[in-house]
């Protein structure tokens, strides 16, 4: 890119500037006002307090809505990964016109509208008699998240060099050695990656809760349902609980993928 | 084992191909099957009819609701992607021309945003928007109104301020994507034959990088055009968009077979604007 002029630069400063408070801002209202009394639907902000907290800590709906969204989110998270290097072993075999459909295939529920495939996966389930429960929920987000564990394993393993594997093999290691000693060690920082990034699109996801749960809510769902309703502050607390776990996901997420990335930019 | 030279793993990939190929199509490809056959089912009286017809598409070009809405739809979401993609450029530019550790932290600053909760950024969104938000309260502080304003809460302003500001992330990347793409060369040409700045970002930075703008454009489409919860949030009775009809399909009116319909329909749509985009990009 060219040099920029003083200008120039401060103007695009400036207007960046204003994006990231279009996308931040919005985020620091509700955890400034969580630590705040609220009275009349009103934020009292002269009179700050933890009483938000203690409301969430006796709302039993969101304590099981919490541990929910763990159970969905580990589960899609392990089925993901386990499918992703089992997928991408086998597309890694051979060359087909049936693999590049599978890996189409896969990448779909993703590519596609969140509001179909939920759509989609609610009336397969009806029509084969599954009843709406956290299983279906799980279906769902794995269906949602594979493509991306998928993905990024598979170009790890792409990466991986045939001869690594041919030297295994001559040095007299078995299949599994192979597979234990060799190739696993090196999607490490894939899987971990692809898993921390699952758990938390997983963790957020909402469209297609929304539609493939039973009675069982997970947090999204559940706060959805609070927002209906209206405001109240035990939500501003909850939102502002998220925003901290998500942040820290992320930056675990970041930690994870960036030498990776560092590692293919000199490659 | 599973990886190829072991010839002794006949069993093993077998069995791999059996479940690499089955479970996708057993959990995507039937699902969306069974979602397209739904569409030609139709409903009475609450009772379903499996039998195929056309009569949920015929109802949905005679009825006089859905096609207006589908339109106005159609046209916020345009509206949307218009904004975001103004928005978006300057920041993309910006994180062009930056580089190292900068240009890393300020794509991870937009990248971020993706990975939250899209319930909670709708709802903060809200929490500022409404008539007793924050927006208002600080113009009516700095003085600029003396009632608050409600123009924002509850009509379809709402929801095209809310998407903008959800969807403004996937505008970026793909602009940046392309404007890191322009080759140095063609730049310093047009430096070096005299063009001032300006110049080279009117004749060769901006007409390089539209193929980015349409796809970020369409990108931002069609993301839109396929939420019903921000509409459903802060839309309000008036706020009516597509999405939120095909949801009350499988809510409060209980018609999937129509609703499967709609959301074809959509899926159709949708699949006009890519192809539109890639035609576009493809042509610069």
């Amino acid at each position: 890119m060219m040099k920029l002029s003083r200008f120039a630069y401060l103007a695009l400063s400036a207007l960046t500037a204003i994006v990231f408070i279009l996308l931040y801002g919005p985020l620091l209202v509700p955890i400034a006002s969580s630590f705040f009394e609220v009275a009349h639907g009103n934020v009292q902000w002269d009179m700050p307090s933890l009483s938000a907290y203690a409301a969430l800590v006796h709302n039993e709906g969101i304590i099981t809505a919490f541990l929910n969204t763990l159970i969905v989110g580990f589960c899609a998270t392990f089925l993901s990964v386990v499918l992703g290097i089992l997928f991408a072993i086998h597309y890694r075999n051979g060359t087909s016109p049936g693999r590049e459909l599978m890996q189409f295939v896969i990448f779909l529920p993703f590519l596609m509208p969140p509001i179909m495939i939920g759509l989609a996966l609610l009336i397969f389930f009806r029509e084969t008699d599954i009843s709406r429960s956290l299983l279906t929920v799980i279906i769902g987000h794995t269906v949602f998240v594979l493509a991306l564990a998928y993905r990024t394993i598979v170009v790890r393993l792409k990466s991986l060099s045939a001869s690594f594997i041919e030297a295994s093999y001559d040095l007299g290691a078995s299949s599994w050695q192979t597979f234990f000693y060799v190739v696993l060690p090196s999607l490490k920082s894939a899987l971990s990656g692809s898993a921390v990034l699952c758990f938390a699109l997983s963790f957020d996801e909402t469209m297609i809760t929304i539609l493939v749960t039973g009675t069982d809510n997970t947090l999204p769902i559940r706060l959805w349902a609070m927002m209906r309703l209206g405001f109240t502050p035990d939500i501003n607390a909850l939102v502002a609980l998220i925003l901290a776990l998500t942040t820290a996901m992320c930056i675990l997420a970041v930690r994870y993928l960036l030498p990776t990335e560092s590692a293919d930019n000199a490659a | 084992m599973l990886l190829v030279g072991d010839q002794q793993a006949r069993g093993w990939r077998f069995a791999l191909s059996t479940l690499a190929n089955g479970l996708p199509f057993v959990f995507i490809i039937a699902p969306l099957l069974s979602f397209v056959v739904y569409s030609f089912f139709w409903v009475e009286g609450g009772q379903m009819h499996f039998d195929l017809t056309l009569r949920n598409y015929t109802r949905f070009f005679t009825d006089a609701i859905f096609v207006p809405v589908l339109w106005q739809t159609c046209l916020l979401c345009l509206m949307v992607a218009v904004f975001a993609v103004l928005l978006g450029y300057p920041v993309a530019f910006l994180l062009a021309t930056l580089s190292g550790r900068r240009k890393y932290m300020l794509l991870m600053l937009v990248l971020v945003p993706l990975l939250m909760s899209y319930i909670i950024k709708i709802y903060a969104i809200r929490s500022i928007l409404g008539g007793n938000g924050f927006l208002n309260r600080f113009l009516l502080w700095a003085q600029l109104i003396d009632q608050p304003l409600t123009i924002f809460v509850f009509n379809l302003n709402a929801v095209l301020l809310t998407l903008t500001m959800l969807l403004i992330p996937f505008a970026i990347l793909p602009i940046f994507l392309s404007l890191e793409r322009i080759p140095k060369s063609l730049i310093e040409a047009s430096i070096d034959l005299g063009a001032s700045n300006w110049q080279t970002f009117c004749r060769v930075i901006l007409p390089l990088s539209l193929p980015g703008v349409v796809t970020a454009a369409s990108f931002v489409f069609v993301l839109a055009i396929g939420d019903f919860l921000t509409p459903q949030m802060v839309g309000g009775p008036s706020g009516f968009t597509f999405g939120r009809i095909i949801y009350s399909q499988f809510g409060s009116a209980f018609n999937w077979p129509f609703g499967a319909a709609l959301s074809v329909i959509l899926a159709l749509v949708m699949i006009v604007v890519i192809a539109l985009g890639n035609r576009f990009e493809r042509r610069t």
